[in-house]
């Protein structure tokens, strides 16, 4: 168990920081899962199917939200007062994403802001999922931005 | 189904989708394991007073959902439905309230806007605003879906 002084509380956010969040490599087992669960649609299942749509078999743009949400718990939101998000402002879904291929993701901090309860505040961010197979700069292949709310670590002072 | 034939402004039903404490529990472990998405005792202490989905098992229901009325209604001989889909994306997407297991939710969705999409001018894109409702018909979870669908060729 973490100390929770050790913990990212929303006063240690600053508009303009990155993190980098670690790299993922797809594979065709992790596409089909979720497919079969939730878009089984023949891009997403039949390598074969694939071809005319989109090129091949690719993954679930709803698979690249989820890959990329485990990253950012596992890398982020699981060493802060991540209280969660109310929402996402927009998804882009730049490229299709394919088995085999090396995903980076990292996030900028757009904007801190208070939230109308003295406990709490807003960051938002923009994150981007990065393909990096052959170029290390990255082709991105998805983003979203959105606000998360967290913890402060000292109550502020009512709004006057 | 062409572009210029969908009808905008007609809402349909898409289906609905219990949420249970095991379905919550197995996608959060394995994309949002954040304690309050799988952890019923540290859900019960955090500010959410119990387990509760994460936003993303909610969003992804809808794509399931969308699927399985799509080919019901392509089995059904209806040529209006198309049934794969490519999106650029989605934008929008509030979690207005905390699902929580035993919850049953309905999800509509209804084209509201025609778009042209210049990069791929034999498509046009097609807007819509969905909403997910409890079985108290309270508003759970709303966001615009952005589909391309091609069109009628000339």
């Amino acid at each position: 168990m973490r100390n929770v002084s050790d913990l990212l509380h929303f006063e240690d956010f600053r508009a303009g920081q990155l993190f980098a969040l670690g790299t993922h490599r797809l594979s065709v087992e992790e596409i089909l899962e979720f497919a079969r669960e939730f878009d089984p649609q023949p891009q997403h299942l039949d390598p074969d199917a694939a071809k005319d749509l989109l090129g091949g078999l690719c993954a679930s743009g709803w698979n690249l939200c989820a890959i990329a949400m485990r990253m950012l718990v596992d890398g982020l939101f699981n060493r802060s007062t991540s209280m969660g998000a109310p929402g996402i402002d927009e998804i882009h879904w730049r490229k299709p994403v394919r088995a085999g291929d090396r995903l980076r993701l990292d996030c900028e901090v757009l904007e801190v802001r208070g939230s109308s309860r003295p406990e709490r505040g807003f960051v938002r961010f923009r994150f981007s999922m990065w393909r990096i197979n052959d170029n290390p700069d990255g082709e991105r292949v998805m983003m979203f931005t959105c606000p998360v709310m967290f913890r402060r670590r000292h109550v502020a002072a009512a709004a006057s | 189904m062409w572009f210029e034939d969908i009808p905008l402004n007609v809402k349909v039903t898409v289906g609905s989708y219990e949420f249970t404490e095991e379905n919550i529990i197995a996608f959060a472990r394995k994309y949002d394991p954040q304690s309050f998405h799988m952890d019923k005792e540290a859900a019960a202490r955090s500010h959410y007073g119990g387990l509760i989905a994460s936003g993303w098992h909610t969003a992804a229901v809808w794509m399931k959902l969308m699927i399985t009325h799509r080919r019901a209604r392509v089995a059904a001989g209806d040529v209006q439905a198309q049934s794969n889909f490519v999106s650029p994306g989605v934008r929008d997407l509030k979690w207005l309230r905390p699902v929580r297991p035993g919850m049953v939710l309905t999800y509509t969705n209804e084209p509201v806007a025609k778009l042209d999409w210049p990069s791929l001018p034999q498509f046009g894109l097609i807007e819509g605003h969905n909403e997910a409702r409890d079985q108290d018909g309270m508003l759970v979870y709303t966001f615009v879906n952005r589909v391309l669908i091609a069109r009628r060729p000339v």
